[in-house]
């Protein structure tokens, strides 16, 4: 049985997650898709909001995803799988929908890493919704607003009814230039284009952003890279780097596999394994990675040269 | 080990250092090709001389040399040393497919 694919939208309180989902689910080529609704508070009514079947939507109430209620989530998704794995329910995806103050690395990682339920899911997407008309204000007072957008596969600019997007949508670019951003007006996006496969596209053209204590590194080599040289240089990113390392993404030319190159994907020190894709997906063969950190301070080259000489020792092995 | 290639590892130990907030300088070592002294703030000082065919030697004050066979040896040693209450990570592979 293929893995279900499982997104995540994020967005700071009243950025238009809820909108945005509820427009998402009324799209007939979206119907079939099962919701996760978190809700900070002793009452949730953003659930009463989603416009779809009582059965395919679960409110976890009383706390924050992040920090309160994995377990539940962890639990919940698999009750979902449960569910349809015996017919009693009919959904081709899940979308998690965070509270508004939600850190959603640790999210990612209970959803790649938790035993019951990462073998039949597969991270789709995340999708962070940032307000048009409050959105500045809020990158400015809530740190966790801007990891939000770090973490994102895509952004949405929501309320763009009520604001010029234009300032806000190159701020978000200046903290994760990787990540497309799409505009919402009255909730309305292009559902297809939200979750299409969004871990195999281009990395910017950019070697180095800085804006809101988020660094991107966006690192590329024409020469293959060494299996054991990838494996290391994400080992020791892990170690040292540690929480700095909001998310890495990336397209590697592999030695070991000519042709076929690795698709990587790791939020903080959690990884998926590598894909192997049967083709490159573009013209551009040469090795791609983007990471995301925040409060890395370390000069724009530091990853290359880290990566160039792992890439030394490992030949000097291999050689001897 | 060529110019090229020293300078790489001598940015790649300076920015360590600073990822683990230590306050310290990396310069080349004139008495030992593609060697490397580190110092700190606090007066530590190390002297990191390369090992055929990858590996690195690390010799402080009258202590043993430390060996190690690469650079993430190499790091782990030094962040141990300089900055044991730096907060690191582990490697974690999860079992979900990207695909």
């Amino acid at each position: 049985m293929s893995a279900l694919p499982v997104s995540v939208v994020t967005g700071f309180l009243g950025s238009g997650k809820t909108t945005l989902l509820s427009r998402l689910l009324r799209d007939p080529a979206l119907a079939r898709t099962a919701v996760i609704v978190n809700e900070f508070g002793e009452v949730g009514l953003d659930h009463l909001l989603l416009e779809a079947s009582d059965e395919e939507v679960v409110l976890l109430e009383g706390g924050c995803l992040c920090c309160k209620v994995r377990g539940d989530l962890v639990r919940t998704a698999g009750e979902l799988l449960a569910r349809r794995a015996r017919g009693a329910a009919a959904f081709d995806r899940i979308v998690v929908e965070t509270t508004g103050l939600a850190d959603p690395a640790p999210i990612l990682q209970a959803l790649m890493t938790d035993r019951e339920i990462a073998d039949a899911l597969r991270l789709e997407a995340v999708i962070a919704t940032v307000d048009c008309a409050a959105g500045d204000a809020t990158l400015d007072a809530h740190p966790a607003s801007v990891k939000q957008v770090a973490l994102a596969d895509r952004l949405i600019l929501t309320k763009a009814d009520l604001a010029d997007p234009r300032a806000l949508a190159e701020r978000l670019r200046r903290i994760n230039p990787s990540a497309p951003q799409l505009v919402a007006r009255h909730g309305a996006v292009d559902g297809g284009l939200l979750f299409d496969s969004v871990h195999q596209r281009s990395a910017p053209d950019e070697s180095h952003a800085h804006s809101d204590g988020v660094t991107t590194f966006c690192l590329r080599r024409s020469e293959p890279l060494h299996g054991a040289t990838l494996a290391l240089f994400l080992q020791v990113l892990a170690e040292h780097c540690g929480a700095k390392l909001l998310r890495l993404k990336g397209l590697v030319d592999v030695v070991e596999s000519p042709g076929r190159p690795a698709l990587i994907h790791g939020v903080q020190h959690v990884f998926h394994p590598p894909a192997w894709l049967d083709a490159w997906p573009d013209g551009d063969r040469t090795t791609r990675i983007v990471v995301i950190s925040r409060g890395l301070e370390v000069e724009a080259g530091w990853l290359q040269d880290l990566l160039e000489v792992l890439d030394e020792e490992v030949k000097a092995c291999s050689s001897s | 080990m060529s110019r090229h290639k020293t300078a790489r590892v001598a940015r790649v130990l300076a920015g360590a250092l600073r990822v683990w907030g230590v306050s310290a300088s990396v310069e080349r070592d004139p008495a030992h090709a593609g060697a490397f002294v580190l110092r700190t703030q606090s007066g530590i000082r190390m002297q990191i001389v390369p090992a055929a065919p990858r590996g690195w030697v690390v010799m402080c004050d009258a202590r043993p040399p430390d060996t190690h066979q690469g650079l993430p040896g190499l790091l782990r040693s030094l962040r141990q040393e300089l900055a044991p209450e730096a907060a690191g990570g582990r490697l974690i592979i999860g079992s979900q497919s990207l695909r």
